[in-house]
């Protein structure tokens, strides 16, 4: 019995030193997320098939308990850190940190003001571009648009209301009557579109919802009124819902913002920098229009 | 002195009437049959739990897990309500029976250990919001029955159901609280717990009671909720403690326990829904609505002491 134990602790021993295994450190925005755990699932995916070891945490939104994350990762030694920002700027000194300590770290999906070894995500406001001018195609140039933001401040609402708004400069007869927060919240949204339509009624030609969660609670309201025929709806992030509903021709369009490829890029990078190969610092995800002629090629 | 004990509520009422009266001076929209059915459909969720929790107010308690059992309610009742596999009465049971389950665990916990409300609340509000993350595995579920989102978005005679749902909960509430023993117990216990315990109340039955309403009411929301949205979403509710107890507060209820009126929770409630409703007919952006919410919590809570003091 004694013999047995001492045997395998031996072995168990000798195997460790024989293969020290590659271990890379993930800190996400937050596992409340979809897009965020579809991204977190491609990273842990594509670990497994390359037999690397992963300690995947959630930052819950918090971008202090992100820094104390990377921190422990640091005092760890992991041989990588993948981070999905929580914030531009406080989730900066966690960047600053990795580098100090010579780890190389992955920003992916959303930027830090510090600059990381490798950066892998989309720019929002080419989503939100997007979106406005497939409003502005499908309405002619002409009509009443109102927007729904996402939580007033955030990087991806800024961004999103940047692209769009660059968009109705050019085509000045889209005229913006009216925008508000849902705080990417469908029942917020869905409530906002009821009000809306009391007050404008037959004026809305078309509605930008910033996240596809805000566009289903705009689509929602627009058909319990008896107008969605008469309202373009548009909204960005190609949620299974979200394509769904463009396939039915509820929701007129989405913007499919590649997530698996964001996670798969930002542990292929991390691998490529820990072997010491070439890797890109800079890639950007193209989004793509998802419109009810091109909807089954999204739907898996 | 029953006028000086009422002034609390009337003052609200005229409150009410005086921003409605304001806002249908602005906006030719607001005063319209379809707006306050409308306002009235929106204001149906927050209504519901804060019926709720204006029991557990009255008993001197609190309850900060609203929002999470709505979240629990509305994931365990979508699960089950993918077309084509249970009847409608199923994921509604199941959802009420989680709710109603949450709510007693949270008396349970409250009575058999003494440890204040708001402590055991503020626990199981995580808990809650963990649980609806474990059974949804972190993303929304949708894909439910017609008989199922009808309950949320469909309409009987032109007037949609959470309507009814809503005047329904009403009108048990105000007679459960008014017209039964549990609701004169309710006061007692409120008032003056030991006084209440030395008179032969039952109080920990009392107060397991009232939570596990509370439970079943937020579940009844949740339900609502997760229909009208037609998803079941385990991020749904966050906040939603906070409508429900401004809504109790501005009507009249007082956390330190004994007072408070279903009229009244139903108006505060009403009151919050007009408010956003009429900010957003005007295009008033939203950080305004927090503002002037924030001022009508408290200023109501000041009229209330001052009617007190006098």
């Amino acid at each position: 019995m004694l013999l047995f134990a001492l045997g395998c602790g031996q072995a168990n021993d000798s195997e460790k030193t024989q293969s020290k295994k590659t271990i890379i450190g993930v800190t996400m925005l937050s596992m409340q997320n979809e897009f965020i755990v579809n991204v977190s699932d491609e990273i842990e995916k594509k670990a497994n098939e390359a037999g690397v070891e992963l300690i995947m945490v959630d930052a819950e939104h918090s971008p202090l308990k992100q820094v104390e994350q990377v921190e422990s990762f640091i005092a760890q030694g992991v041989d990588a850190i993948i981070m999905n920002p929580c914030e531009v700027e406080a989730s900066s000194p966690a960047v600053t940190k990795a580098v100090a300590a010579n780890i190389p770290i992955i920003n992916v999906n959303s930027e830090t003001s510090a600059q990381p070894t490798a950066f892998v995500g989309s720019d929002d406001r080419e989503s939100g571009r997007i979106a406005m001018k497939f409003i502005a195609e499908k309405l002619g140039g002409k009509g009443n648009v109102v927007m729904i933001h996402g939580y007033i401040g955030q990087a991806a609402q800024i961004k999103r209301e940047e692209g769009a708004r660059e968009i109705l400069k050019d085509y000045p007869n889209l005229k913006l009557i009216a925008h508000q927060t849902a705080e990417w919240d469908r029942a917020k949204a869905m409530s906002l579109m009821e009000n809306w339509i009391q007050s404008y009624s037959k004026d809305i030609n078309a509605v930008f919802a910033q996240n596809d969660e805000m566009g289903m609670g705009a689509v929602k309201a627009l058909t319990d009124a008896g107008m969605k025929d008469k309202v373009v709806v548009v909204s960005i992030d190609a949620i299974p819902d979200a394509l769904q509903a463009v396939k039915k021709g509820t929701l007129d369009a989405t913007v499919f913002q590649n997530a698996k490829q964001q996670g798969r890029n930002a542990i292929e990078t991390a691998l490529k920098i820990i072997k010491k190969e070439k890797f890109e610092k800079q890639q950007l995800i193209p989004f793509q229009l998802v419109t009810k002629q091109n909807v089954d090629g999204f739907t898996r | 002195m029953p006028f000086i004990k009422k002034l609390g509520q009337y003052g609200i009422i005229i409150a009410f009437l005086a921003i409605c009266l304001l806002l249908s001076f602005i906006s030719p929209r607001f005063l319209t049959l379809s707006n306050w059915t409308i306002i009235i459909t929106q204001v149906s969720i927050n209504a519901l739990l804060a019926f709720g929790v204006t029991f557990v107010i009255i008993t001197g308690g609190i309850d900060l897990s609203l929002g999470s059992m709505v979240a629990v309610t509305g994931v365990v009742a979508a699960s089950l309500a993918h077309p084509d596999t249970y009847p409608v009465v199923v994921p509604v049971m199941v959802g009420l029976l989680s709710g109603v389950l949450m709510g007693g665990l949270n008396g349970l916990i409250i009575t058999k250990s003494k440890v204040p409300p708001f402590i055991v609340t503020l626990g199981m509000m995580t808990i809650g919001r963990g649980l609806a993350l474990i059974l949804s595995r972190g993303r929304p579920i949708s894909n439910l029955s017609n008989a199922f989102n009808f309950i949320g978005g469909g309409s009987i005679f032109g007037i949609p159901l959470p309507i009814f749902i809503l005047i329904i909960a009403f009108f048990i509430c105000h007679i459960l609280l008014k017209k039964t023993v549990l609701g004169r117990y309710i006061y007692a216990i409120g008032g003056n717990e030991q006084a209440a315990q030395a008179s032969g109340i039952r109080v920990n039955k009392v107060k397991m009671a009232v939570y596990t309403i509370c439970g079943g009411l937020a579940a009844l929301a949740g339900i609502l909720l997760t229909s009208r949205i037609t998803t079941g979403q385990p991020n749904a509710g966050a906040g939603f403690e906070l409508d429900a107890i401004a809504a109790a507060i501005i009507g009249g209820a007082s956390t330190s326990g004994g007072t408070g009126t279903m009229t009244g929770t139903l108006i505060g409630a009403l009151l919050i829904g007009v408010i956003s409703n009429g900010l957003d007919l005007l295009n008033v952006t939203s950080y305004y609505q927090q503002v002037v919410m924030g001022a009508i919590i408290i200023g109501a809570v000041v009229l209330d002491s001052w009617n007190k003091n006098k």
